[in-house]
């Protein structure tokens, strides 16, 4: 990963020349800069290695607008999120940039304002509209994406489906080509077929908190259902529901999965594929350059990547986040703090950002991205990129409303008791849609 | 009849010997798999089937940590080793202090209800971290100190004052009072019996307690996470997130950073643990 | 007379009650307010709005609140007894051992250098079923199941008191080591001299002198297990489907992540009274262990 990220970082700097030189008088529009001497802005980051290379560019911010960035807070996901609701809860939300994430956003109620006051149409049009409507809470833009896009899609191992025995004796069963799976039907029957525990798995998922249910969610939807109806009404105990739910039951009762996946999250999945005795993997862009490198993985030039599987409905899973940054209504010069969100989420940040592997967030990012890719002859990286491209296009995020995450922690314990079979998958999810039902009638719906 | 003793004597010096080794393994196996993690790529150390013998000894997380690029797994270690040094080394030198004087109240004078107050000091402890983290932040923003160290050193004394008061109590205790009544007889003011006399008995006393409180104060996660945020004061439990992203996790690297961690306090314990052999001449003096 | 008895401890304790009134009791006060509201942290407003005992109320009905509960008390007194005999035995074999005790000692408190973060992380990945140290040793040796270590109600508590005793016995191991020192010399010498065997030896003499040491070591510990808050969330968060849920999982949750402040500081305030049961009973022993040793009252 290391000695790949310098050789993108090098890259770039030549890139950027080039493409700041021909798309200048195209993006006047999309611009914000401005004079902010002596503004002094607080802000609250993200921390964690990915997300830092952005950070340098700050400086650059700086220079150019006179104004300083003091960043009071540099926490993980979790961690800064606790710390935003600690401060609503205190009324200390004088700072003025903060992180924020689509999953997070509708909670924050009150605390950002509307972007969409503070940048031209420009700028807002040339992001992915499908970003913009995610970042959107109530009609109101509370937040601005940055190339830290994450939706899944498939990782397997690739020597599986050049193996001639497997393929007869595969076919030999389930009557078809082994080939990377396209519908999760087929994703369940390779995941069984592969199989060998406990040396080696067919697949793994994330098993609890929000993880499963982000998960729970996607298949849910890819199998026609919803996970509330449009009076907020729990619906995911549907058939669609249960059909989701039992795909997570089938693995795991066919030993297909490590009996150990409902304490995983997502440091245990990546280190599971990365060591080699997991075939497929669904999963975010992040560990794409991990699962290739040498010094981090087992399967390093082992690894395809191919758009994620279609539910029995036609469509695809495709659970979304992405991270940007907001501003409070506390600020006392929201100029100068969109120019820093303008800036930190402008073509040239997103560019750098993304071509160390984050998905980027802006439409003629993507275009970039893709010819700076396919001209650096990564075939991986190509190979990556195309698949997470068409990976976006099924993305969705979360139901937009402030007690999601909340809704989560009533679900995951159900679908955890169907999995180990403690319940059925329909009585689970009865239970799971009464004290979510229970828990919305509380705050009013 | 002399041989049979003396043969039982052998077998149980040497059952003490393969004790200790075994008991002393399981206490250093689960950690030095850490130490060793911190030196080994990442495809080595989570791997199937587990590579047992290293293929691959190198300081790459450690390289990695010191560099000056955040993007390839740089840590503002030397901010972070600075605070949790303030911070643990000056909440346990005034616990300590503080705690002196409540535990030789409590452990040489009677008054009224002192047994409830001591209780208590105690209870004060059962308090779950949770019910006091949020009206904490909520006190600490209002003063303006969080993110401060002054914030993170009032906490951890607090925390560990019950502690301290407890142990040191326990000790004096152990000191018999005659001691310093015989030397305030000899012409001693109070404070001078105290210092050379009592003191110098109840040292092992003082050395643990002040031990346990900078180990509590040098590991706390969850109050240092609410409470600081920046550079200025995040204390080193909470640097170990910075190897941790929304989705991946860098396990070498974390291992590396709780590496730089572990061994100041080690080399601490080392030396100080050395002040609780004075305990052992306890004893002697009092025969 | 009677204000010089009074006046030294008073003030040798002042400083001691200012800190702890400042900084522990009169947030637990704003907390205990909290638990009779509907405070949740995103909606301020609500923090204003008074609903009396609904938050008791309801948890006085919800199963799941009294199963953590019952399971909390469970772990907390298998953990605190294991740590004890270990610690115990452990300090017995460090003071008995003739060379070496320095680096014997640090070794013992070893564990003691390690964040409760970083034990769990530590523990979920040894404890991995697939590619965890533990499961990989199985397998060495021909065992040939992967242990679901992580999910199945009993292992999966075995493997988090595991690794809260790895992490905590050395706490107990030190402190009774520091009372095996500070035992004085002459009763054991006259003991042996009157014949007593090793065992009436530790029985009568060096026990009842470390009673004290090991109730002290009981309750600090019994205060201090909701560290075992950060192992627990990281290696099981309580799952799989509750199987693993302590209190401060729970109410950690219900807090921060649900953001239902108020009814998480009430789960705390009843959790409160199990420490007080912990607390109390250990210090009770304590005195009595002190009144058996004839010290000072």
């Amino acid at each position: 990963m290391k000695t790949n990220r310098k050789a993108f970082l090098a890259g770039s700097a030549l890139g950027l020349l080039v493409l700041g030189a021909t798309s200048a008088t195209a993006l006047a529009a999309d611009e914000l800069m401005g004079d902010f001497t002596g503004v002094t802005l607080q802000a609250k980051l993200i921390g964690g290695n990915q997300y830092e290379p952005l950070y340098a560019r700050i400086t650059e911010w700086e220079q150019a607008t006179g104004g300083k960035v003091d960043i009071i807070s540099k926490k993980s996901h979790f961690e800064i999120d606790k710390e935003i609701k600690s401060d609503i809860a205190a009324g200390s939300t004088g700072w003025c940039v903060g992180y924020n994430h689509t999953s997070f956003a509708p909670q924050y109620t009150g605390l950002y304002v509307d972007l969409a006051e503070y940048l031209s149409k420009d700028t807002i049009d040339a992001f992915v509209p499908a970003m913009i409507g995610a970042s959107t809470v109530d009609g109101d833009l509370v937040m601005l994406p940055r190339a830290q896009f994450d939706v899944s899609a498939l990782y397997y191992k690739k020597s599986l489906y050049q193996d001639d025995a497997r393929k007869e004796a595969f076919k030999a069963e389930y009557g078809y080509d082994l080939a990377p799976p396209a519908t999760w039907a087929e994703f369940k029957d390779q995941a069984i077929f592969f199989a060998d525990p406990p040396n080696f798995y067919g697949t793994q998922y994330a098993g609890k908190e929000e993880a499963i249910v982000g998960r729970f969610y996607e298949l849910l939807v890819s199998e026609g259902g919803a996970m509330f109806d449009a009076d907020w009404k729990p619906t995911f105990n549907s058939e669609a529901g249960q059909r989701a739910l039992q795909l997570f039951v089938d693995l795991y009762a066919a030993k297909a999965v490590p009996s150990g996946v409902l304490s995983y999250v997502w440091d245990d999945l990546g280190s599971g594929f990365a060591s080699g005795s997991v075939a497929l993997n669904l999963d975010w862009p992040g560990w794409a350059g991990y699962f290739n490198d040498p010094k981090e993985s087992r399967v390093a030039g082992d690894v395809g990547v191919i758009v994620q599987p279609q539910g029995s409905s036609g469509k695809r899973t495709g659970w979304s986040g992405a991270h940007g940054f907001s501003i409070t209504e506390g600020c006392a010069n929201k100029e100068a703090a969109a120019s820093l969100v303008w800036f930190l989420t402008s073509h040239d940040s997103q560019l750098i950002e993304a071509k160390n592997g984050p998905l980027p967030t802006r439409k003629d990012v993507w275009t970039d991205l893709i010819a700076f890719v396919h001209d650096s002859g990564d075939d991986y990286r190509s190979e990556v990129l195309t698949a997470f491209q068409e990976a976006a296009q099924h993305a969705f995020p979360v139901p937009q409303f402030p007690e999601w995450v909340e809704s989560t922690n009533l679900i995951y314990p159900e679908l955890q008791a169907a999995i180990l079979g403690d319940k059925s998958t329909s009585q689970a999810l009865d239970d799971a849609a009464e004290r979510v039902a229970d828990m919305m009638a509380d705050y009013g719906y | 009849m002399m041989v049979s003793h003396a043969s039982r004597k052998i077998l149980l010096k040497w059952g003490r010997w393969v004790g200790t080794f075994v008991a002393m393994s399981l206490i250093c196996i689960p950690g030095l798999w850490i130490v060793l993690s911190s030196f080994r790529p990442n495809v080595e150390i989570l791997s199937k089937p587990a590579v047992w013998i290293p293929e691959n000894i190198n300081l790459d997380h450690y390289r990695a940590i010191f560099s000056s690029d955040p993007g390839q797994g740089a840590v503002p270690v030397w901010n972070y080793f600075q605070n949790s040094m303030i911070i643990a080394s000056t909440s346990t030198l005034i616990a300590i202090i503080i705690g002196m004087a409540g535990g030789y109240a409590f452990a040489r004078y009677r008054f009224r209800g002192k047994n409830t107050l001591f209780l208590g000091f105690m209870l004060s402890r059962t308090v779950p971290g949770i019910a006091l983290s949020l009206p904490l932040f909520i006190v600490y923003a209002k003063l303006g100190i969080i993110d401060t160290e002054f914030g993170m050193i009032l906490i951890y004394v607090a925390l560990n004052l019950p502690f301290t008061i407890w142990l040191i109590d326990g000790f004096f205790r152990q000191v018999p009072e005659e001691l310093g009544q015989a030397a305030q007889i000899d012409g001693c003011t109070p404070w001078q019996a105290f210092w050379h006399v009592e003191f110098p008995l109840a040292k092992s006393g003082v050395a643990s307690a002040a031990i346990f409180a900078f180990l509590t104060s040098w590991n706390e996660f969850a109050l240092a996470s609410q409470l600081t945020r920046s550079t200025g004061s995040k204390t080193l439990p909470v640097g170990l997130l910075d190897f941790t992203s929304e989705f991946t996790i860098n396990w070498g690297g974390m291992c590396a950073l709780a590496v730089i961690m572990i061994v100041p306090a080690l080399l601490l314990t080392f030396v100080v643990q050395k002040h609780l052999v004075a305990g052992l001449t306890f004893g002697g003096v009092k025969g | 007379m009677k204000r010089k008895i009074l006046s030294p401890p008073v003030l040798l304790l002042l400083p001691a009650m200012i800190i702890i009134v400042a900084v522990i009791l009169l947030p637990l006060l704003l907390s205990l307010y909290t638990s009779f509201t509907p405070f949740k942290l995103t909606r301020p407003d609500t923090f204003y709005r008074f609903i009396g005992l609904r938050n008791y109320e309801r948890l006085f009905t919800d199963v799941y609140f009294w199963a953590a509960f019952g399971r909390t008390f469970v772990v907390l007194t298998i953990a605190l007894n294991v740590e004890m005999m270990l610690g115990l035995g452990l300090a017995l074999l460090v003071n008995r051992a003739i060379a070496g005790q320095r680096t014997l000692r640090t070794i013992m408190m070893f564990p003691m250098m390690f964040s409760p973060i970083l034990v769990g992380f530590q523990f979920k990945f040894l404890f991995n079923d697939n590619i965890g140290l533990v499961n990989n040793a199985l397998q060495s040796l021909g065992i040939a199941q992967a242990i679901p270590w992580l999910v199945d109600e009993y292992l999966a508590l075995f493997a988090i008191l595991t690794a809260e005793i790895w992490s905590s016995t050395s706490i107990f191991a030190i402190l009774i080591l520091a009372g095996l020192m500070a035992i004085p010399r002459d009763p054991i010498e006259a003991a042996k001299v009157d014949g007593c065997t090793v065992w009436q030896t530790f029985r009568h003499i060096t026990l009842p002198y470390l009673m004290p040491f090991m109730f002290i070591a009981m309750t600090i510990r019994s205060l201090d297990i909701a560290r075992a808050y950060d192992i627990v969330q990281i290696m099981t968060a309580g799952g799989p489907a509750r199987r693993t849920e302590l209190l401060w999982t729970l109410i950690s949750r219900t807090g921060y992540v649900d953001a239902n402040m108020g009814l998480a500081n009430a789960m705390a305030y009843i959790s409160i009274f199990l420490s007080i049961f912990f607390t109390w009973y250990f210090f009770r022993k304590l005195m009595a262990a002190r009144r058996y040793m004839g010290g000072a009252q």
